[in-house]
């Protein structure tokens, strides 16, 4: 466990260094590894001999929880959820996890809801039905 | 949670492998820094090192006396997976004991959802053993589970990180895949 203040993903108590770090969402991820991945395949006639273990483990992962897929809603998802005054990590695990409602949404990401912030359930509900719109046309 | 980082790091290469032409040298700093960001595996600041995504600033070299490598400092941009405590996050199910199961969750090969931390799911023996609640939710092998991720451990030796789960809150639990 961490040390000096504790550390609570749901408040946003995850150091200052995550704070300003770019987060990214397993989507982004998987179009990175995969990428990367090609990129071997190219050079190597047995590809997942030439990457870690920890590399093999997360393409596998993102490629099983990536809602989205395709290049171009990925990078819409992003410019979505921009919009909406999210720190990085708020905006991933909403990328993340997709909640259906604005009720989800909050329960997901607790801290939307704290220090007087602006987000309405209207406003939230508007960001989700925008990310849905992108799935189904994706 | 997966995040991009900028690194600033150190790369030798011997002296047999210092080449006079430049482009050279530049393949050879990136194949040692390569293969020195897969070896370290993770750390328990950043978490897992998952990829170089681009070297961004090579240093000028300088000789170390004793061995006649030179040392290079680079900067470079790379990706690491971190689990947090709070995080809400998803797992495949990979193994299921009497008393909890073990998921796996990006590089993370051990988050255990204890059954002390899903009170409404009996654990139900037999050749594949399941855990299910009274709406006849199942958590198996290959189960995929949203959780809330209440404490994290580094090991220093292992270089890897354990979590523990739980299905305490709400929309938490088995999900389906689509």
């Amino acid at each position: 466990m961490s040390g000096e203040e504790e550390e609570n993903a749901a408040e946003l108590k995850i150091g200052d260094e995550f704070l300003k770090a770019k987060c990214l969402m397993n989507c982004e991820v998987s179009l990175i590894l995969e990428h990367k991945y090609e990129q071997l395949q190219q050079v190597s006639e047995d590809p997942m001999n030439q990457v870690s273990q920890v590399f093999e483990k997360s393409l596998q992962y993102v490629k099983r929880f990536s809602r989205y897929k395709n290049p171009d809603a990925v990078r819409q998802v992003r410019e979505i959820l921009s919009r909406h005054q999210l720190t990085e990590f708020e905006l991933c695990v909403l990328g993340n996890l997709c909640p259906e409602t604005a009720e989800e949404a909050v329960a997901m990401v607790p801290s939307l809801k704290t220090k007087g912030r602006a987000h309405s359930d209207e406003a939230i509900e508007k960001m989700l039905n925008d990310l849905s719109l992108v799935k189904r046309f994706e | 949670m997966f995040l991009k980082v900028e690194l600033p790091w150190n790369v030798m290469i011997p002296a047999e492998n210092m080449d006079a032409k430049g482009l050279m040298l530049k393949r050879t700093i990136l194949i040692q820094l390569l293969e020195a960001f897969a070896s370290k595996r993770a750390t328990k600041e950043l978490g897992y090192y998952l990829t170089v995504t681009s070297l961004d600033k090579i240093g000028e070299g300088k000789i170390r006396e004793h061995t006649g490598e030179v040392m290079f400092p680079v900067v470079f941009s790379g990706m690491t997976f971190k689990i947090f405590k709070g995080e809400i996050l998803e797992g495949v199910v990979h193994k299921v004991l009497r008393h909890g199961v073990f998921m796996r969750c990006g590089p993370v090969e051990n988050v255990y959802l204890s059954h002390v931390k899903m009170p409404d799911y009996k654990y139900l023996p037999g050749e594949n053993p399941i855990f299910m609640n009274e709406k006849m939710s199942r958590i198996q092998v290959d189960t995929l589970v949203r959780f809330v991720v209440i404490g994290t451990k580094w090991m220093e030796v292992e270089k890897e990180f354990q979590a523990l789960a739980s299905l305490e809150g709400d929309y938490l639990g088995p999900i389906s895949e689509e």
